[in-house]
């Protein structure tokens, strides 16, 4: 069990990948937005990858163990400490009954990720655990952790301290705050013209503040669009970026009149905007770790080699990269 | 425009959009619908969710199990198997919904709009009457009442029915906000485009807002006897009729909501075919409003 003595900014239980199967009345698939590092905690408390942890974002929490547990951080750097000692990130750690782990803002990164063996063990809802803050289900009671609250964790777990994530096979985040996203042209990509996707794979756009774990906003230029924008039925609506609503793909960057936001893990999968571009699950990791002020820099990639990306980022996810 | 073939778009490594048309056009959601129920009856392996929208359908698969080339013939071979979507015959329950008209929280909303965000905004039911071609609110009212609604999907926020008015007399538009508003309750109801759609809670918003029912569409309490297995409401291709109420009613509904002894109106024997709508739309003076 973990007594929640300090929340810290948004910490909130994630299982991956999430509450899938429930777009078609809503549901978003919620879990964690860096999804590499998540998984590369499980396995190291010796966890199935997509048990449920802590997403803790920009600023971690304080807990303390009612027991004995091995856990895990991976991740942002928020310079942890158990009972005031500094602890390494990428490593299985024992921790006491009675131990407090105390977590700070992020050094590096944005998330952090935290697990611990057996897996936290919140009643799942739809089939995840995962916390939908927004719509207030999922983890406990919908809710980011509280101060006061205990956090059940499932016994029998078979971690073991000591275990290492590979150098080579840890994500390496951006130190001069400029982040290459891979994106995938469509489902909406007819709708811009040549000027206006050139200007989109070549600007760098800044993560705006006015993001959360629904859509991050990106400040750049304007766009432009094809005939088709301009001259369809009514029901699309009357600004060119307008479509017919329908549902929006994770990862979409959709185009609200003027201003891109990629929706992201808690994102509203329905709506009149067109989505000419879609962030792929590979470079999901990025953004997790990117901040508001941060640039990215988009690179167009084949749908095949998104794929053939997220399949190498999950075969890093196993055994194979501990050491 | 209904497509000759229905368009296959990649979204990201792990999703496919299929477009049907680019209109609101029932013929167009039976499509997707119909290819969700067939897709129910016959999987697809490595298809792990298909979300029909109104007409289009987006397709959540596992790129480890089926590449995207093979998931378009798959999908492609089921619609033509799907036969025409007029034979399509898909169970329909009707809801009837108590809802408040030119009631006096869409009014607080579009006031503080008016007020913090775009002075020169016209009100509302005042707005969409008049690009409509209508005489006033009042007429508003009545044709927004005078159909049944089809919900075509569900999404945007879980429990979030997109719906479109099954008496094509009662078609009505309207612009989205630009920019959206910052607040809406819970349970007001609006159109953007040609769409009919609730707000499931407090929000932000971008419909043309004039009507509030007290029933709730998601509650995660699940007070209510339709809401037994799920904390919401609707389902795809459900029915919904507004039934025009007073603020007392209003108020008694919301309160019997609140302490969960409201008796809901679900009607639940029906199936709607796009046929009979047809056969039924033929009979109308299209021209007509009520």
């Amino acid at each position: 069990m973990l007594e929640v003595i300090k929340s810290g900014l948004e910490t909130s239980i994630q299982d991956w990948p999430g509450r899938q199967g429930y777009l078609k009345v809503g549901f978003p698939w919620s879990g964690p937005m860096d999804h590499w590092s998540f998984r590369l905690a499980n396995v190291l408390v010796g966890n199935a990858p997509g048990a449920a942890g802590l997403e803790c974002q920009f600023i971690g929490p304080t807990l303390r163990f009612t027991r004995e547990a091995i856990f895990a951080l991976t991740g942002a750097d928020m310079q942890a400490k158990l009972d005031g000692q500094p602890l390494p990130q990428w490593e299985s750690i024992a921790a006491r009954a009675g131990q407090t782990l105390e977590m700070s803002f992020a050094k590096t990164g944005a998330r952090a990720y935290l697990a611990v063996a057996g897996g936290i063990n919140n009643d799942a809802f739809f089939g995840s655990r995962a916390t939908f803050q927004k719509g207030g289900l999922g983890g406990i009671d919908g809710h980011a952790i509280k101060a006061g609250q205990v956090l059940p964790v499932a016994v029998g777990g078979h971690g073991r301290a000591g275990r290492r994530v590979r150098l080579d096979q840890r994500p390496v985040f951006a130190t001069d705050k400029r982040w290459q996203i891979e994106v995938c042209a469509g489902p909406n990509d007819d709708w811009i013209d040549d000027a206006g996707q050139q200007r989109f794979l070549t600007t760098d756009w800044k993560l705006s503040s006015k993001s959360d774990r629904g859509g991050f906003r990106l400040d750049g230029p304007q766009w432009t669009f094809t005939h088709r924008a301009h001259h369809k039925p009514p029901e699309n609506g009357s600004d060119p970026a307008n479509i017919v609503d329908h549902g929006y793909p994770l990862g979409a960057i959709n185009l609200a009149g003027q201003t891109p936001i990629i929706l992201v893990n808690d994102w509203p999968d329905g709506g009149g905007f067109i989505n000419p571009y879609t962030v792929p699950g590979c470079a999901f990791w990025k953004l997790g770790q990117s901040r508001p002020g941060e640039t990215y820099q988009f690179r167009q990639i084949s749908v095949a080699t998104a794929q053939a990306r997220a399949r190498e980022i999950t075969a890093s996810c196993a055994e194979s990269s501990i050491e | 425009m209904i497509y000759d073939e229905p368009r296959f778009r990649p979204g990201g490594d792990r999703f496919l959009e299929i477009e049907f048309g680019d209109e609101l056009k029932l013929e167009l959601n039976f499509r997707a619908q119909g290819l969700g129920q067939a897709l129910t009856q016959e999987r697809i392996k490595g298809v792990i969710e298909i979300a029909p929208f109104f007409a289009s359908a987006l397709v959540h698969y596992d790129p480890d199990v089926i590449t995207f080339e093979e998931l378009k013939a798959e999908l492609l071979r089921l619609i033509n198997a799907v036969a025409s979507a007029s034979d399509v015959e898909l169970p329909s329950r009707l809801i009837y919904m108590p809802a408040m008209y030119l009631d006096p929280w869409s009014a607080e909303a579009i006031d503080q709009y008016i007020e913090k965000i775009n002075p020169a905004k016209e009100r509302d039911p005042d707005f969409v009457a008049r690009i409509n071609g209508l005489e006033d609110a009042a007429e508003l009212v009545r044709v927004h009442s005078g159909t049944e609604y089809w919900v075509a999907a569900l999404g945007f926020w879980p429990g979030t029915p997109f719906m479109m008015p099954l008496d094509p007399r009662c078609r009505l538009f309207a612009p989205k906000y630009n920019p959206p508003r910052t607040f809406t309750y819970t349970g007001t109801i609006g159109m953007g485009g040609g769409a009919t759609a609730i707000y499931p809670v407090d929000g932000p918003g971008g419909y043309q807002i004039f009507a509030r029912t007290p029933v709730p569409i998601w509650d995660m309490q699940q007070r209510l006897a339709p809401f037994k297995e799920a904390p919401y409401l609707l389902r795809p291709t459900d029915r919904m009729k507004f039934v025009p109420c007073t603020r007392e009613e209003f108020d008694e509904i919301h309160r019997k909501c609140a302490e969960g002894s409201y008796e809901m109106n679900v009607v639940g024997y029906q199936k709607i075919s796009l046929q009979s709508h047809r056969a039924w739309v033929a009979t109308l003076d299209l021209n007509a409003r009520f």
